[in-house]
């Protein structure tokens, strides 16, 4: 391991695998004591640091940490998971003897057995790079950037209601697993929020920045949040929170759009990555987050959408929640397409539902820190930026509507029947944004939605935003990223909320 | 499984378990609790001493889960997982701030961090954060609350009509249902489908939840509770059926008889249709009625919203919104869904009507939102995943009515009976729309009868709307756990809708 950078020399596990691998060989070894024909340990230590600030409540400021390992086995064909807090070595083993309890009991209720084919050890280490550590950064430079965005996005009379934010968070992350494999990962995180509410008669309207989903954090260093220039869209949002009230409400029918990055990365999230996670496809998930209209035979000749979607999933990228070397199953990123020129071309995958399959996991095994089982999320997963400008893209749309920032979605179990309403869309008239309009919302059916992009803007128009995800049964969150450029979307449904 | 266990049963039991040793998950095959109470107080009170902080509150949040899932031919994720989450709060004149650690023996290393935190922001550009009316820190609980024990049951417990006698939190048949029984449930329920071509997916989860407040006030409490919980999906091609509970007592839920049920209602479905465009008179099953309820805090009943103008609280106060059989509360006091006694803060949790009798109701407060609009603290602190702390309406529960599910099927001629919601998101906090669909164990009702099965179905629809046109209410209470809330849970009957739109509302009629 290269010596670890500044932002990443903090806490209990940041000596390496010189550190964590008597606990880490500790799990594995009661696993392989226990006859677990495979087992993996995950040992997390992570903190993460919020300065949150809402009009009319004092500031909350709160670092939370934790540390703690998980164990998964496979016993004669069934797996076995336990987690736990670590307070001292014995938690290792516990752990390990645990998750061997747990696979025996299930062997009772399992008639199919799990055949995991055996790969190669893999090792290797990773970490973000971030060139101004987070938690380093002055406590008052952190308070006043909230300070600031917070009086700004109040500044404009009509907003009752506003919140301001700043978040961090770092972690260590080390893998070891019975085939020999050791990795460590080191992450740094950082990003910013701004939300201001306005309120007139009967009548309630919200702007946020840079995301409606607790705003936008990405992996890097403060200078990332310094990029945000908080303050400067706090009071745009606020503005544009006051002019919804008086804003007139959307149409309904049918309408050329142009979605927003941020609102194209939760389509994107909602219709085409979760679409796309084999353990869904497979019903792993039937109870809970549901299945897809996709079948596990899609690849190679399901059209999903139109010649112009091509969507990969490429963890190598940098900079975001879903940037990383290895899943938490250990398996080594790569950049994967999974729809090239509108046709499924592979998906989001485990090792065991890969392996259900005949094929190998693209590394999508995600968990939310050591606590969870890993599931298939989505990764980095963004749709391909086109060629050209915003602008362009207005021009060649003509008449329509620019819309942008989520305000309430939802789609059905199969990821097939969406709905999406936006907090804003501008009116577009032979190019150009005329006036605001209010509460618009737009709807479709997954493959004729995608089947009606027309094109992209280009690289310079591209933007990425992290977010969580909440899957699984106990409910876990998968933090990861989608990207896009502003997209242009023929004869889309409107007004449907 | 062991049958109910009497209030006095469960104070012995409460006793015993005290006894035994703390901090381990398992002993011999039972289930514990990760703190314990006399090791997470006494870690407490040694923490509460390194402060340098005017004042400090620290809460002990564990919990012990294990759960076993299932889909199609084997149990694919048996797991247990321990959470524990020490969280501290400092305050230091104007200044206050939080440092969580995830075990006990870090605590006081907590409490010293935040009070440095909390020392360094007094007087600083934090005083005046909080934006056009800013609040300083709320002082700490000092109500000298007795320790509360699992055994002793929820204090303040009143009994309501159809709830029974209140009873206590812990439950041995809970503790009993292990990975082996739970593993073996899961293979007959998945055999049981078998012959008839229903394929099954679900989960059982059995848990112990342990909250423990210390405050440099003088407070100390302590409660534990067990949880037990299912849900299954059954399936036969495109026809489904759901089902779903939960409780702190595993004897309670009949969850074998009940998935029969499910089993026996997908297989019986045959071809499913498409859910007729148009607004229909629609019965909601319990779980879909708890869908929609969940809406109702975000319609303005909470403190913050009430102090901020928004909302039904503050601006239609004893509006009459619904017949006068609806209630909507949140209480965590009664013997329905996963009852607790105190919040974060160490209040007790209070009762608290959103909608009473068919009006606009009180919101929920923490002690911060309380002080900042008069009141009292109702007992619902709460701390979202990456949030700010704000007040949560986390026990919510729908009054019962007097009706079967069949009397109000009964009472339909022509409409939907809807099983499940999902994927519901809040559109229009004022008017109450939400967006949402159907999902499984959805029919056509002919003739006050469940006929066709029915896909997936959009709807977009005022919440608020449908409770003003309910005409009926059932029985019987089901609950569901309530996604990333602590403890959180909501309980509500079947109810009957005299129009409810499924389809695309063109133009805004």
């Amino acid at each position: 391991m290269p010596e670890l950078a500044a932002a990443h020399q903090w806490g209990d596990l940041a000596g390496g695998l010189a550190t964590a691998g008597p606990l880490l060989d500790a799990a594995i070894g009661a696993a392989a004591e226990g006859r677990a024909s495979y087992a993996d340990v995950r040992l997390s230590e992570a903190e993460e640091l919020r300065l949150y600030a809402v009009s009319g409540r004092a500031p909350d400021e709160r670092i939370e940490g934790n540390l703690g390992l998980g164990v998964r086995v496979l016993v004669d064909g069934v797996w076995g998971f336990a987690s736990r807090p670590l307070r001292d070595a014995s938690d290792a083993s516990a752990a390990a003897s645990d998750a061997l309890r747990n696979a025996r009991a299930a062997a009772a209720g399992s008639r199919e057995r799990v055949t995991l084919p055996l790969r190669p050890a893999e090792c290797g280490s990773y970490q973000t790079a971030a060139a101004v550590d987070p938690f380093a950064v002055d406590a008052a430079v952190r308070e006043r950037v909230v300070a600031d965005a917070l009086a700004a996005a109040t500044a404009t009379g009509g907003v009752v209601r506003a919140q301001a934010g700043v978040n961090a968070k770092r972690s260590h992350r080390y893998f070891a697993s019975t085939e020999g494999s050791r990795q460590e990962q080191h992450f740094v995180e950082s990003g910013g929020m701004v939300l201001a509410i306005a309120a007139g008669d009967q009548i309630a309207q919200r702007r946020s920045y840079p995301n409606s989903f607790h705003g936008n954090t990405a992996a890097a260093g403060w200078e990332y949040v310094d990029g945000l220039r908080l303050t400067e869209q706090a009071d745009r949002v606020g503005a544009e929170a006051v002019q919804l009230l008086s804003a007139p409400v959307a149409d309904s029918g049918t309408a050329d759009i142009v979605i927003g990055p941020a609102q194209l990365a939760l389509q994107i999230h909602e219709s085409t990555g979760h679409a796309l996670e084999l353990d869904r496809i497979l019903g792993d998930e039937a109870n809970f987050a549901g299945r897809s209209f996709i079948g596990p035979d899609a690849v190679g000749h399901l059209r999903y959408g139109s010649p112009a979607v091509n969507v990969v999933a490429d963890a190598t990228v940098p900079g975001t929640r879903g940037s990383f070397m290895f899943d938490d199953e250990g398996t080594r990123t790569r950049r994967t397409m999974l729809v090239t020129e509108g046709f499924i071309t592979n998906f989001l995958s485990s090792r065991d539902s890969a392996a259900r399959i005949g094929t190998e996991s693209t590394a999508a095994a995600r968990s939310d820190g050591w606590g969870f089982l890993p599931l298939c999320f989505a990764t980095n997963v963004f749709l391909e930026p086109g060629t050209g400008s915003t602008d362009e893209l207005l021009d060649r749309m003509g008449n329509g509507y620019y819309l942008d920032d989520n305000r309430s979605w939802s789609i059905d179990s199969q990821r097939l029947n969406f709905q999406f309403g936006t907090e804003v869309a501008w009116e577009i008239r032979n190019g150009k944004r005329t006036r605001l309009v209010r509460d618009f919302s737009y709807g479709g059916i997954t493959p004729q939605f995608w089947g009606s992009l027309e094109a992209s803007a280009g690289p310079a128009e591209f933007a990425t935003f992290g977010m969580p995800c909440g899957k699984g049964e106990p409910k876990e969150w998968g933090f990861l990223s989608h990207g896009a450029a502003p997209s242009l979307f023929r004869n889309v449904r409107i007004g449907v909320a | 499984m062991p049958g109910d266990i009497t209030h006095g049963d469960i104070m012995h039991g409460a006793v015993m378990h005290g006894a035994v040793m703390h901090g381990a998950v398992m002993h011999g095959g039972t289930m514990q609790a990760w703190a314990g109470q006399d090791r997470a107080l006494a870690a407490l009170e040694e923490a509460l001493s390194a402060s340098a902080a005017d004042q400090v509150e620290i809460f002990v949040a564990a919990r012990t889960a294990e759960h076993t899932r299932f889909a199609g031919e084997r149990v694919h994720q048996p797991q247990t997982i321990i959470e524990c989450q020490v969280m501290v709060r400092a305050v230091a004149g104007t200044g206050s701030a939080r440092v969580a650690v995830s075990s006990l023996g870090a605590a006081r290393d907590a409490v010293v961090a935040a009070s440095e935190m909390a020392r360094r922001r007094d007087g600083g550009v934090a005083a005046v954060l909080g934006g056009p009316t800013p609040g300083n820190p709320v002082p700490v609980n000092t109500v000298p609350v007795d320790t509360v024990r699992s055994n002793t049951g929820p204090h303040d417990v009143a009994s309501y009509a159809g709830f029974g006698r209140p009873a206590g939190l812990w439950h041995e048949a809970t503790l009993a249902w292990d990975a082996g029984a739970r593993s073996a449930l899961a293979g007959r329920i998945m055999e049981s489908g078998r012959p008839a071509g229903v394929t099954s997916a679900g989960v059982l989860t059995a848990a112990i939840t342990e909250l423990a407040v210390a405050t440099s006030g003088g407070q100390r409490c302590y409660a534990e509770a067990t949880e037990a919980g299912f849900s299954l999906t059954a399936r036969a091609g495109e026809a489904s059926s759901y089902v779903a509970d939960l409780g702190r007592d595993a004897s309670a839920l009949g969850i074998e008889p009940r998935a029969a049920e499910a089993i026996s209602q997908a297989a019986a479905t045959g071809e499913v249709i498409a859910v007729p465009d148009g607004v229909h008179d629609v019965v909601f099953g319990g779980l879909a009625t708890g869908e929609l309820i969940g809406f109702v805090p975000d319609f303005g009943f909470t403190a913050p919203a009430l102090a901020a103008g928004i909302g039904l609280a503050a601006t239609r106060p004893d509006a009459i919104l619904a017949p006068p059989d609806i209630t909507v509360a949140d209480d965590a006091t009664v013997e329905v869904g996963l009852p607790f006694p105190v919040d974060f803060e160490g209040t007790p949790k209070k009762r608290v009507e959103l909608i009473s009798a068919g009006r606009v109701g009180r919101p929920v407060s923490d002690r911060a939102s309380a002080a900042a609009t008069g009141g009292l603290s109702t007992g619902h602190a709460h701390i979202a995943r990456e949030s700010s702390p704000a007040p949560e309406a986390a026990n919510l529960i729908m009054m019962p009515g007097g009706a079967s599910e069949a009397q109000l099927i009964a009472g339909v001629e022509r409409g939907l009976y809807i099983q499940r919601l999902w994927y519901n998101r809040l559109v229009d906090a004022e008017a109450g729309t939400v967006v949402g669909t159907s999902r499984d164990g959805c029919f056509l009702i002919e003739d006050g009868k469940l006929t066709t099965g029915l896909k997936t179905g959009r709807f977009t629809e005022s919440v608020l709307g449908a409770l003003a046109r309910t005409d009926g209410v059932g029985s019987r209470l089901i609950s569901q756990p309530v996604p990333n809330v602590w403890n959180g849970c909501c309980s509500a009957p079947a109810i009957r809708v005299r129009g409810f739109r499924f389809g695309s509302r063109r133009g805004k009629d």
